[in-house]
């Protein structure tokens, strides 16, 4: 056989994409091995891990208040029973079901003028207080952002583009808070002029009410402790 | 070489160039997917609350075996498990006195009427950005002006005054909360933080960590009217 100046290009061809081949195969094991990437991966496995855990241990500890409640189903408690219900339904230990609202915000989508601050446009952790704070006055009887659950020690903080809650649940726009109460009474606090939402929209923030006639906001994932706080021994 | 081994060689060689490619892109799609290293540190920091969490689930569960083998037993034990329940809910809900150690948030407009100014006039925003950073650094409860805070607790401007659970509150305003002590000052206290933003508005604050503080019930009633409680 004669070779051809083609078998030349074929074999140059061939060389160039060896040294390809193994140069990649290195590059993408590298980037696999990269300490931060590893670490972060380790680590998401690690929180799925815990999280599917503890979203067990909430079905079973919610299955055991039932089986107690209805144990005790034939005691006489009288009022207490209603009061067991309600404070549950404050502490956030029951999930709750009712009329209500859906207030969704998400980011401006206005352009940023050169020299702007496109902070000005961006939500904050401010905006979502108020807009709770707005809907507590309105009278809700129980709100949730992205289904987390709010109770009367959920901080609502910013941190770069998502917002955390509940100690470190993180919440990512678009935010979605559920209220339940009067629907005309939330909405209305909200479109009141000079309100929240003018302001906000100011800002090209997008937001959205609907009022929903079955809002769903589920219980606290997790637990409330008291690692400071003890009740008065006077009053129990 | 005859025609059918070249195109076979040249068959090969795209096929091995495709798989190269799309290596590639997935390669170039992950390192762009992959996050900067800070969120490393927040990702640590969820995981120790789950953690954390699922401790105290533990504990939970525990708790509620133990209860429901003595419901099991007869009424008298099966209401006093209820009636524990009921306090453990009562707690949660903020309905009941608590002490414990914490902080003294004292915030006052100017006390000369010359230093007054519009923008130093306290608004119902800062009093929400003050517990917004104790909760945040793990205020257990808070009261404002004697008022506890709970889930449904509005604090809202009307006219000069501000509404706290429905009661008109009005300055000095004592903000009294609950939890690590140090932590609780620090987090209001933090350069550029709240503690400084009221100094430089001209607003009086005080803040003091306190070994006992006692932090009163929320003092209405709860109601539900729209609302009902359903299982989990």
């Amino acid at each position: 056989m004669r070779i051809k100046p083609y078998h030349l290009a074929l074999a140059l061809v061939g060389l160039v994409l060896g040294v390809l081949l193994s140069v990649q195969f290195r590059v993408t094991k590298e980037t696999l091995k990269t300490p931060q990437i590893y670490r972060v991966q380790a680590v998401g496995e690690k929180i799925s891990d815990a999280r599917s855990n503890r979203d067990k241990k909430q079905d079973q500890i919610n299955n055991m208040r039932a089986d107690l409640d209805k144990l005790a189903a034939g005691v006489e408690l009288g009022v207490l029973r209603e009061e067991l219900i309600r404070s549950r339904i404050e502490a956030g230990l029951s999930g709750v079901t009712g009329p209500g609202i859906e207030v969704t915000l998400n980011d401006s989508n206005a352009v940023v003028k050169p020299g702007e601050n496109p902070n000005l446009y961006v939500l904050h952790d401010e905006d979502i207080l108020k807009v709770l704070n707005e809907l507590r006055a309105a009278g809700a009887e129980a709100l949730a952002i992205n289904n987390q659950r709010i109770l009367a020690t959920s901080e609502i903080r910013c941190t770069g583009p998502t917002i955390l809650i509940n100690r470190n649940q993180r919440l990512t726009p678009p935010f979605i808070i559920s209220a339940i109460g009067s629907q005309d009474n939330l909405s209305n606090s909200l479109k009141m002029r000079g309100g929240v939402i003018e302001t906000l929209e100011f800002w090209g923030i997008q937001v959205s009410i609907k009022k929903v006639s079955q809002v769903n906001i589920p219980a606290l994932s997790g637990n409330i402790s008291f690692d400071y706080a003890r009740p008065n021994t006077e009053e129990q | 070489m005859s025609k059918k081994s070249m195109y076979l060689s040249i068959s090969i060689i795209t096929m091995i160039l495709g798989i190269m490619l799309a290596i590639q892109f997935r390669t170039a799609r992950f390192i762009e997917q992959s996050v900067p290293a800070d969120r490393a540190q927040e990702l640590v920091a969820e995981l120790s609350k789950l953690e954390k969490d699922n401790i105290k689930l533990d504990g939970e569960i525990e708790d509620l075996g133990y209860k429901l083998q003595q419901a099991k037993k007869g009424q008298s034990q099966a209401q006093a498990a209820i009636l524990d329940e009921l306090k453990k809910a009562r707690m949660m809900a903020g309905i009941i006195t608590v002490s414990g150690t914490g902080i003294e948030v004292v915030l006052d407009n100017p006390s000369s009427p010359s230093r007054r100014t519009s923008i130093s006039i306290i608004r119902d925003e800062d009093l929400l950005r003050v517990a917004n950073d104790l909760k945040g650094a793990g205020a257990e409860a808070i009261s404002i002006n004697g008022y506890r805070l709970i889930s449904t607790s509005e604090i809202r401007q009307a006219g000069s005054f501000i509404n706290v659970n429905l009661n008109r509150i009005e300055p000095p305003f004592h903000i009294l909360a609950i939890g690590n002590p140090e932590k609780l000052r620090s987090s209001l206290e933090i350069s550029g933080g709240l503690v400084d933003y009221f100094r430089d508005l001209g607003i009086v604050v005080k803040t003091q960590t306190v070994n006992s503080v006692t932090v009163p019930g929320y003092g209405n009633n709860l109601q539900y009217r729209y609302a009902k409680a359903v299982k989990g």
